[in-house]
């Protein structure tokens, strides 16, 4: 080695004397750990020559002495260094702080960050997720983007959870987002890993989800699964263990004062041999286990890129017999063939079973969480011969029986991903061509065995099998150019997508069984139901764009899609949507360059119309429907049925938005903040609009109505702090956003029914979706122990009409925030983050049920201070002995503030330094606990305020009706990478 | 030279790539985007052929199964709402029925307005398309599904009517959502009456006497008989009744050719395996299964039902002393049973374990899918109609007979020479013979109506509730004869106007 360099002395020397190239050398490693890093690119600045790192990041490059050589590697600041007379040159490169240089992915290819004209959120899922539990999407991404609210109705681990961005906008058709994983779209998040995603954009305003026109009206997710990146192959192992409670319980009546209610309602029985006192929140709720392993193996070399992972998850829920198990396996696969030809492959299998739990109903329909509260305590679980109990006076039985009564499961075998094919031809074009499935095979089984609980006794046991099988792919085809002429830079792009869904389903129950041995539909000797269908979509487009950058300082990005969709007719097939979006970096003007502080000041504003058609299969169609069967002549005889009312010039719903924002980079990027002001209207709204039932139909769908959402988002991220031993990142965002509905054709809807009294949301022009509606309460009169509402006129009255009926409350959040703060002091870490939602109130149907003294059914401890006499003064009626329900209407005495403030996740870890590891030839190793939902801030009364019984509803937010809570979990794990 | 060759042909190739995925991405072409749907027809082709305009009939009859109210709820309205019986169970809505406080959102109304419309808008389907069939379908096979249709829409105006009064006419089928179409202001009483007269005379034309020998199809489908027995009922329920017509329909039916008899043995109506028997007109038809009856479950006892939760549509202690009190045992035996139950009932026994009655005219419960029938029209309840009309036009002593008849069946003696001694009595006495006869057949309310004596009845109830000591007060003023037309539909068609009082 000596003699060679010794020579090469010698000769560079001679060399830079005839100012001829020589060979330079060196090595690049990484600044703070001292690693060399392979891959960095060496080039010799104004020319494409250049070579790259090698495994142990040494270089070794021709240039004369004028040369300047620049070393650039994504995630790090480029360093240049002339070369003069130096022949060996070591660089430390330093990682990027500056979130600026970022690649993002934008729909069909990705920008950096700095070029981004549109408004688009980006979380990264490899920081962001790494220490939290594994099971789901929504908890995650919830408080991580600006503008992008999260709607976790339950906190079952079966349940999905809706995104919503920028506001709900819509009533009859979806509101999510589009969610593209790997360039395959999808409506299911819930058999995902998020252990395998590497980053997540969102989409936020036209012109960025234009490019995913037609059903990219409530914005898109896009998700990136991880690639590989090291040369040397590198093994990430990850697992973790954690407990889940629910994280509040409520007081209810004790055996004697149930005892004394239900003597004051006159119900009697032989109170002797009901002598339990039985706590029933605490036999149903639980302490849930939870354990996750993901191990993967990824890298790139030589062209080729893989990342293989499987995973493995485990988690009960907090509610007796509630669970989720998802096994997954991936493997994401590119090769560059040749300097013009790639192919690649993502492949994602996933099987997920689940267990749910009855929530949202009343105890009458096996309603656990409204069970727990409403059983009472006087009756044990089981009844001598095994089977379950039962409320003294009415065949209510216990909640266990719900819970444990019936054996049930879905399962989802799913199959999503995709194979691609790039090449490169004519020096700037690229045609990409992608195919990919999402395949979905579900099944429910149900058996309810003939003896344990009453119904099952009464049916003599019940099988049930349903399937459904949802087979999708999307085949699309782009064409693009990238080219740059002197100061100017252009990107363009065609293509044309095509994508198909056919969902098929099944369904068939037995009853009558001689037994519990056997639980699957055969051996039930009758058949009470049998049936399956199929339906299909299909959708057709055509999209181009066009990116235009000048002196990398004025920015202009434009769309224009066309859209066919199956749902709708020949007249109306296709929709038309452009957009444009432009920017200013006006922090490379020459009159601002010179300030040093600024690194970054630009402008954005941007204009489109994106497209909704998420009707439901055929819609633009008059349906006629079968199975209106009836016996005639000892035979069943087939009928059929008018289901929907023909729209045949039904549209495409539209999307129109603008956008404003601005970016700043202050310090070098230690400092980032952006602002968003956005317009959203949804016009030729896609609405079921209510007809008068004396027709035959309830609704027919048309294109009428306007919604708005209009709002401001801001984002900040600082570094406040970082030097060798000590870090601080701080993050932050708020989001404003006030929703309209502008035009509904004058009709006024309501929506939610609630504990058999009527709707409780309302639909009216001038009012956001989803206001309460309902009586004023007044309070309790002392002489009769009723309660008296305030009517139209604001007088009192003990018999409200329907028209006294106001708004009561706004479930929609005045704003949401996020706060999240990073410490990082030598080998410990602390992160707190931080979420909340102010002004957002809830519909406590709960209490209203365990409030309203009518039945037998158990309740609230408050209810210990009802009306007992003439004189009493409380805000508790009197029972209620004929069982009306007057004085429990739905009214704002129910309506409470659902505002919270919750330390979401609280991470504590231990990151091993570099010499414990290398005696363990590990590269790196991470002890963490962390606490999820640890303390809630709030004032609602019920279990927890973020609960919809309505799950996603677009018009119904903000009830509570039994519905499930969402729970603390404290997980325990650690992070391996070798 | 072979590096030349080489270059040449990865050059061409990259060609070919590039030109077949470029012609490949033009496969998204418009066919592709007309999808018709798999599971379902559509309008356009649904009502071409015989068979199919069958299916659309079949599909009116159906309302009897998946209404709610065919099914279950007209016992509610009728028989719970009068003095028969209390509404058990744990449904505040259904409480409100027995105590005859119904409100505008009470949701059972609303359902029931909406599933008889939907019945009405399917009959209209098939009166618009029935003329046009050409394939597979025979002239007589053409009227005699027109006339099923008229009579079905008869039947639900009728229904209609006589719970809500004057309603919105909707005579056509609709197609559009045009306001101007679809919301029709409510008609008149007498215009709904006058339209329910017009179909069913288009239906008598059209109708057979029967479908052929069986049973099972001759009571399930709409007859001639069918047709006579419901313009005898609504000629009588009318605000101002033609009792000639009423006998001349009532005799259309007793003479008719189908030949429609007594049975001799009252129980066998109801023992559940007794359905489309000779006494029977029309009844809603249910084999079990998954064409099964779920209305008997609501109603019987443990030992039957083999589950525990407490039932509803208890007998009252009015109904069941009115039995007694006339020596039935025949017919309170078919009507009521009485258990021990662990249950606590205020009207009987206000403590567990008390003997409790049940409304037992439905029998088996099969797991909430009962092959149990349940009857629209039957031969008693017209001869006891016709005798009502003569009695109205003074000829007592023939109504007398009637009623002696009717009575004979039950094992009863005749009428006592008080009962028949002046119209008013023998009037009182007919009403008492319906209630015993047709009790849970949800046909007391009307009665109550029609004789003008709802509010005298229902105020004068003098059963206790014994948890409170307290006797049923149930203040029934004049608003309370009709329903209130459903808030719902109000907010859906403000072109509607409120029933007085609501």
């Amino acid at each position: 080695m000596g003699l060679k360099n010794y020579l090469i002395y010698c000769f560079s020397f001679i060399g830079f004397m005839a100012w001829s190239q020589t060979e330079r050398n060196g090595q690049v490693l990484e600044a703070v750990t001292d690693m060399p890093i392979p891959g960095v690119n060496v080039i010799i600045k104004g020319t494409n020559n250049g070579v790259v790192t090698d495994f142990d990041g040494n270089y070794s490059i021709m240039a004369t002495s004028q040369d300047t050589l620049v070393f650039s590697y994504v995630g790090f600041q480029s360093k240049e260094i002339v070369v003069g007379n130096k022949v060996t040159m070591n660089v430390s490169l330093e990682e990027n702080t500056e979130a600026l240089s970022e690649v993002v992915v934008v729909g069909y290819g990705s920008q950096k960050r700095e070029d981004i004209t549109g408004a688009v959120g980006v979380i990264d899922a490899e920081e962001t997720f790494k220490e939290r539990p594994n099971n789901d999407l929504g908890s995650l991404i919830q408080g991580q983007a600006a503008g992008v609210q999260v709607l976790k109705s339950s906190g079952k681990p079966s349940a999905g959870f809706n995104i919503r961005v920028r506001g709900t906008s819509s009533i009859s058709a979806g509101s999510d987002p589009l969610y593209v994983i790997d360039g395959v779209p999808t409506t299911d998040t819930r058999s995902l890993n998020p252990s395998d995603i590497e980053s997540i954009s969102i989409l936020k305003d036209a012109s960025s989800a234009a490019i995913y026109g037609a059903q990219g009206a409530n914005g898109v997710v896009l998700i990136t699964t991880k690639q590989g990146k090291s040369e040397k192959a590198q093994f990430q192992f990850d697992s973790y263990v954690g407990v889940a409670q629910v994280w509040k319980t409520l007081e209810v009546l004790n055996a004697e004062q149930y005892r004394d209610l239900m003597t004051e309602l006159g119900y009697n029985t032989q109170w002797n041999q009901y002598n339990e006192n039985t706590d029933w929140q605490n036999k149903v709720f639980r302490d849930a286990l939870s354990h996750n392993y993901q191990l993967s193996v990824s890298g790139k070399n030589n062209g080729t890129q893989y990342y293989i992972s499987g995973g493995y998850l485990n988690q009960e829920g907090a509610v007796r017999s509630a669970e989720m198990e998802r096994f997954s396996f991936k493997t994401n696969l590119s090769k560059e063939v040749n300097d013009w030809l790639k192919i690649g492959t993502n492949v994602n299998y996933t099987h997920y079973s689940d267990v749910d739990v009855t929530d949202n109903a009343a105890v009458n329909q096996g309603g656990v969480l409204l069970g727990v509260l409403a059983t009472p305590p006087n009756i044990g679980v089981y009844n001598e011969d095994g089977t379950f109990t039962s409320n003294p006076f009415q065949d209510w039985e216990n909640p266990i029986s719900s819970t444990d009564g019936a054996d049930r499961g879905y399962k989802n075998q799913r199959l999503l991903g995709n194979i691609y094919t790039e090449v490169d031809f004519l020096k700037n074009f690229t045609f990409k061509t992608n195919f990919g499935i999402d395949f979905n095979a579900d099944r429910y089984d149900y058996f309810l065995d003939p003896f344990r609980t009453s119904y099952g006794r009464a049916l003599n046991g019940s099988s049930q099998y349903n399937t459904n099988i949802n087979n999708y792919f999307i085949w699309d085809n782009t064409l693009s150019y990238k080219n740059k002429f002197g100061d100017h830079k252009i990107e363009g792009l065609v293509g044309s997508v095509y994508q198909k869904n056919r969902w098929e389903y099944s369904n068939i129950e037995r009853r009558n069984f001689a037994s519990a041995e056997i639980t699957t539909p055969g051996a039930g000797s009758e058949i009470v139901g049998a049936s399956a269908g199929k339906s299909e979509k299909a959708n057709a487009s055509f999209i181009s764009r066009i990116n235009y950058d000048y002196k990398n300082r004025y920015l202009l990005t434009a769309n224009f899609r066309a859209d066919g969709s199956s749902n709708f007719g020949p007249n109306n097939r296709w929709g038309y949507f452009p957009s444009f979006s432009v920017g200013w970096r006006i922090s490379r003007e020459s009159f601002l360059e010179n300030i040093d502080e600024l690194s970054e000041l630009k402008l954005r504003a941007g204009y489109g119309i994106v497209g909704n058609d998420n009707v439901g299969s055929y819609a633009y169609l008059a349906r006629v429907g079968s199975g209106g069967n009836y016996p005639i002549g000892g035979q069943t005889m087939p009928g059929t049925y008018p289901a929907t009312i023909a729209n045949e010039d039904l549209k495409w719903e539209e999307s129109e938005q603008t956008n404003l924002g601005i970016d700043l980079g202050l310090y070098d990027g230690k400092i980032t903040f952006s602002v968003d002001a956005y317009i959203k209207k949804n016009y030729d709204l896609l609405l079921n609009v209510p007809m008068p039932t004396g027709t035959g139909f309830s609704s027919a769908i048309q294109n009428v109505g306007e919604i708005e959402n209009r709002g401001l988002e801001f984002q900040l991220n600082t570094i406040n702090y970082s030097n060798e031993n000590f870090t601080w990142r701080t993050s932050a965002n708020l989001s404003f956003n006030r929703n309209e509905a502008k035009d509904i054709v004058g009709q006024v809807i309501t929506r939610g029914p609630v504990a058999s009294r009527g709707n409780v949301s309302l639909i009216r022009e001038g009012e956001p979706l989803g206001t309460f509606y309902g009586y004023e309460w007044g309070g309790v009169d002392p002489a009769t122990g009723n309660v008296y509402y305030i009517n139209q006129e604001g007088e009192s009255t003990f018999t409200p009409t329907a028209d006294d009926r106001k708004i009561i409350g706004d479930p929609n959040p005045d704003f949401i925030y996020s706060l999240g703060n990073t410490f990082t002091y030598k080998e410990f870490g602390l992160d707190i983050f931080l979420q909340g939602s102010q002004g957002n109130d809830i519909f406590n149907a709960t209490k209203l049920q365990m409030e309203s003294m009518i039945d037998s059914k158990n309740q609230l401890a408050s209810v210990l201070n009802r009306w007992r006499q003439p004189g009493d003064i409380t805000d508790i009626p009197r029972v209620n002995t004929e069982g009306s329900t007057d004085n429990s209407r739905l009214s704002n005495r129910y309506v409470e503030d659902g505002s919270y403030l919750r330390f979401k996740a609280v991470t504590f870890s231990y990151n091993f330094k570099q010499n414990a590891l290398d005696k363990l030839h590990l590269n790196a190793l991470k002890f963490y606990v962390t606490g999820e939902n640890l303390i809630t801030l709030t004032d609602y009364s019920g279990f927890d305020p973020q609960v919809n019984a309505f799950g996603g509803d677009n018009a119904v937010q903000g009830v509570d009706f039994g519905t499930y809570p969402q729970t603390r979990n404290v997980i325990f794990g650690m992070n391996v990478r070798f | 030279m072979l590096d030349f060759k080489k270059n040449d042909i990865m050059k061409n190739l990259k060609k070919y790539i590039v030109y077949s995925m470029l012609i490949g991405s033009l496969a998204s072409c418009d066919d592709e985007l007309d999808l018709k749907p798999i599971s379902e027809e559509t309008a356009a082709s649904a009502y071409a052929t015989g068979p199919q305009i069958q299916a659309a009939l079949t599909g009116v009859y159906e309302s009897f199964q998946s209404s709610d109210y065919y099914i279950w709820d007209r016992v509610i309205y009728q028989d719970v709402r009068s003095d028969n019986y209390y509404a058990g169970g744990d449904n505040p809505e259904i409480f409100q029925f027995d105590r005859v406080e119904v409100t505008p959102t009470n949701s059972r109304v609303y359902g029931m307005w909406g599933n008889v419309y939907n019945a009405i808008s399917k009959a209209n389907v098939v009166l618009e398309n029935a003329p046009l069939v050409e394939e597979r379908i025979t002239e007589e096979e053409r009227e005699h599904i027109m006339g099923q249709a008229y009579f079905l829409r008869a039947y639900h105006y009728f229904t209609l009517v006589k719970n809500f009064g004057g309603v919105p006419l909707y005579l056509e089928f609709i197609n559009s959502p045009d306001p101007s179409v679809t919301r029709l202001p409510r008609a008149s009483q007498d215009e709904v009456y006058a339209q329910i007269l017009a179909d069913l005379e288009e239906a008598v034309i059209r109708l057979p006497d029967d479908y052929g020998d069986d049973a099972s199809e001759n009571k399930a489908r709409a007859t001639k008989g069918a047709a006579n027995a419901l313009l005898a009922k609504v000629y009588a329920q009318m605000p101002t009744p033609d009792y000639a017509e009423v006998v001349a329909h009532a005799d259309a039916v007793i003479n008719s050719s189908a030949g429609y008899s007594l049975l001799s043995n009252y129980a066998e109506l109801f023992s559940g395996n007794n359905y489309n028997n000779s006494e029977s007109i029309l009844e809603i038809q249910f084999l079990g299964g998954d064409e099964g009856n779920w209305a008997p479950q609501m109603h019987l006892p443990p030992s039957i039902s083999e589950d525990s939760w407490r039932k509803f549509v208890t007998p009252s202690v009015d109904l069941v002393d009115a039995f007694d009190a006339e020596g039935d045992q025949i017919r309170k035996n078919a009507t009521i049973l009485f258990e021990n139950v662990t249950w606590i009932d205020e009207y009987w026994g206000n403590s567990p374990n008390s003997s409790v009655p049940f409304a037992y005219k439905w029998k088996n419960a099969s797991a909430w899918a009962s092959a149990d029938n349940e009857y629209l029209l039957r031969l008693a309840d017209i001869m006891l109609l016709k005798a009502e009309a003569l009695n109205e036009l003074g000829q007592t002593a023939q109504a007398e007979q009637i009623v002696n008849t009717i009575r004979d069946r039950a094992e009863l003696d005749p009428l006592t020479q008080e009962q028949t001694s002046s119209q008013s009595a023998m009037r009182d006495a007919i009403l008492k013979e319906r209630r015993l006869e047709l009790a849970q057949e949800a046909k007391r309310w009307d009665d109550l109506i029609r004789y003008d004596r709802a509010i005298e009845v229902m105020n004068n109830v003098d059963d206790v509730d014994l948890s409170t000591g307290q006797s049923v007060n149930y203040n029934v003023t004049e608003k309370d004869l009709l329903l209130p037309i459903p808030q719902d539909e109000i907010d859906r068609n403000p072109n509607l106007e409120q029933n007085p009082g609501y």
